[in-house]
């Protein structure tokens, strides 16, 4: 049995509260060695929390509970800071939503980049920029030389976000979790920002970690998918079989509300009347009943837990051989 | 760059003359500037020989440039009470005031900056909360009355410190804490505040996810993107201690510019006033000139505009 197969990052049960309400709630998913795995939902329902508690970068506020956070044999969650600081930009890299504003406007690029190489190497000021250097043209920013001296705002969006990427992966890290890294961007650049982490994964044999709102990005990159609603795993899947058949009506109506171009268009485009509940609004049941079209009493009561549907497509619904329904509502 | 410094000093030009012009305005239009200074008592015939003198009988025109060419030529008037060039007498007493705002701004940063870093990085403990006391009593307490307390306990209870005077550098520890108190606190306050609102920013979270400490954050990213509106506080309180060193100087017998202001005042020396008013403004506008060049250093977005 080849270690291809064990997962490198393993997250387990990982549970975070603010003022006492589980804001995530018993999140699993597994990561193995160069695969991409999308954490899907909308706004509010917890993926970003979940990709920062990777590397314990969690605010004030919010409390890690409970869970691991396996990444080989090292629980990250468990680890003291002074640890956790060793590995985070080593062996766990993270870029941000908003890549201007993630760089320091009073230090070049470079030795930004360098600071990244020299805190887990012992390598000299001169080396470390030459290594900057090579990394901004491994991103795909020309005429390097020229930027490894410049300031971020002499860069563009898109070229903050290929130095974040630079940043993230100049020690090599096995993981690279990447939070809405193209949600600020221009449609033209995310294009060539996903396909430089499509490249790099290729090549480094990266495991991404990929939070995102945008079904059009999960079907361009990810290998697996884990649909999250109000802080809990709602569905996860190979992305094929999520896309072709998905087992949860929260997955369904999120497909169905992406808009295509293969598909005469109806009068309006789908969408999930409702709001995802605030954590003060969290019942015992599933927190999807309020919105759902299957909902039963049932659902209202008692918590789903993840039914293995398929093999490796598992999913939280009790009624989950009726989601078809909708599926085929939709289309 | 080239562009910016220009442009500054070019403002800055500008602002020194329009206080050299409302210095002439405010002595020669608002009344007979001969009255001002001619000492009491004197008669119709010494006053009308003294405004000849000083050439205040001559056209308002014909007086301003008079009044310009003076300046160019560092020629600001003879002190009717002394007898002697004013800005001799002002000179003679500015090494005081700079030794004085020099200590108050060793207090004032030295104090302020740490507390102010140390209230942002312990927020919402009690550390912060004691700190606050402390900030709050050194921006509450006016200048007059801890000068005399500080007199009381250091000086005539404990005997640690002399009571007034320049003797030593002894003497000065107590005017540079009571002048320094109020910048303290204002320094604290806006170093809080800017390091608060600094910690916040996404590019903290994103250095600590490389792997660096929280101190290591501060140190190379954190305090030097919040000196930028420190350094604007840092600018008008060097201000504010010169008009405070009015009421210091006062208590603590300190001869310098602000004693002198008072004294000259109340003889009703106006030329050497004039000089005291000329000087500060020109200090004021030199040290916001020197705050602007302090950003272009320190913020690439400024020095490398175009």
């Amino acid at each position: 049995m080849s270690d291809i197969h064990r997962p490198l990052l393993s997250v387990e049960n990982l549970t975070i509260e603010i003022d006492g309400a589980g804001v995530v709630d018993g999140v699993s998913f597994a990561v193995r060695p160069g695969e991409v795995l999308a954490l899907v939902g909308e706004s509010g329902c917890g993926k970003s929390l979940t990709s920062h508690a990777l590397l314990g970068l969690l605010p004030d506020v919010a409390r890690l509970t409970s869970g691991r956070v396996l990444l080989g044999d090292t629980d990250l969650a468990a680890l003291p800071e002074r640890a956790l600081r060793k590995a985070r930009g080593k062996d766990v890299s993270i870029i941000f939503q908003e890549p201007s504003a993630s760089l320091d406007p009073l230090t070049t690029v470079g030795s930004q980049i360098a600071e990244a190489l020299r805190q887990h190497e012992k390598v000299s000021r001169g080396e470390a920029m030459a290594r900057a250097r090579a990394m901004l043209d491994a991103v795909g920013i020309p005429d390097p030389d020229r930027r490894l001296h410049q300031y971020p705002f002499e860069l563009s969006g898109g070229m903050c976000q290929r130095v974040m990427i630079a940043v993230a992966l100049i020690c090599g890290p096995r993981v690279l979790v990447a939070d809405e890294p193209t949600t600020a961007l221009d449609v033209t650049i995310q294009a060539q920002i996903l396909d430089l982490m499509k490249r790099l994964v290729a090549e480094r044999g990266t495991s991404i970690v990929l939070i995102t709102h945008d079904m059009g990005v999960v079907a361009d990159i990810a290998d697996h998918v884990a649909v999250m609603y109000a802080g809990r795993i709602a569905e996860i899947a190979p992305v094929d079989d999520l896309f072709a058949r998905p087992a949860h009506p929260y997955t369904a109506l999120l497909l169905a509300s992406v808009p295509r171009l293969d598909v005469a268009p109806k009068a309006e485009l789908a969408t999930i009347d409702g709001t995802v509940p605030s954590p003060q609004e969290f019942g015992a049941g599933c927190r999807f009943a309020g919105r759902c079209p299957l909902v039963s009493d049932r659902c209202r009561t008692e918590q789903p837990p993840l039914f293995e549907e398929r093999p490796g497509h598992r999913t939280a619904c009790w009624h989950r051989e009726r989601v078809g329904e909708i599926t085929r509502a939709a289309a | 760059m080239l562009r910016y410094a220009i442009g500054r000093l070019i403002q800055a030009a500008v602002a020194v003359f329009g206080v050299i012009t409302i210095v002439f305005v405010v002595m020669h239009v608002s009344g007979d500037p001969t009255l001002l200074l001619v000492p009491q008592g004197a008669s119709a015939e010494e006053i009308a020989a003294l405004r000849h003198q000083l050439g205040f009988d001559q056209p308002i025109l014909t007086q301003y440039l008079a009044y310009l060419a003076g300046l160019a030529h560092f020629d600001f008037g003879i002190s009717v009470v002394q007898r002697v060039p004013a800005i001799d007498i002002v000179l003679s007493r500015l090494p005081y005031t700079i030794y004085l705002a020099a200590g108050a701004l060793t207090v004032a940063v030295g104090a302020g900056i740490p507390v102010g870093i140390l209230m942002a990085a312990n927020k919402g403990t009690l550390v912060e909360r004691a700190l606050a006391a402390v900030v709050l009593t050194g921006q509450s307490v006016p200048t007059f009355l801890s000068g005399i307390l500080l007199i009381l306990i250091f000086a005539v209870e404990l005997r640690w410190l002399p009571t007034s005077g320049v003797g030593s550098l002894s003497a000065l520890i107590m005017p540079s804490i009571a002048l320094g108190a109020l910048s303290m606190s204002t320094f604290a306050r806006m170093m809080r505040i800017a390091m608060v609102d600094e910690l916040g920013k996404d590019y903290v979270r994103a250095a600590r996810a490389r792997g660096l400490s929280m101190r290591a954050v501060v140190m190379r990213h954190v305090l030097r993107n919040s000196a930028i509106p420190v350094i604007t506080v840092a600018a008008l309180e060097i201000g504010n201690l010169l008009a405070g060193a009015v009421i210091v100087e006062t208590v603590f017998a300190w001869p310098g510019i602000g004693q002198l202001a008072i004294q000259s005042i109340q003889s009703r020396d106006f030329l050497v006033v004039q000089v005291i008013v000329l000087l500060i403004s020109f200090i004021y506008v030199a040290t916001s000139v020197a705050a602007d060049f302090a950003y272009a250093a320190i913020d690439p977005r400024i020095r490398l505009a175009r």
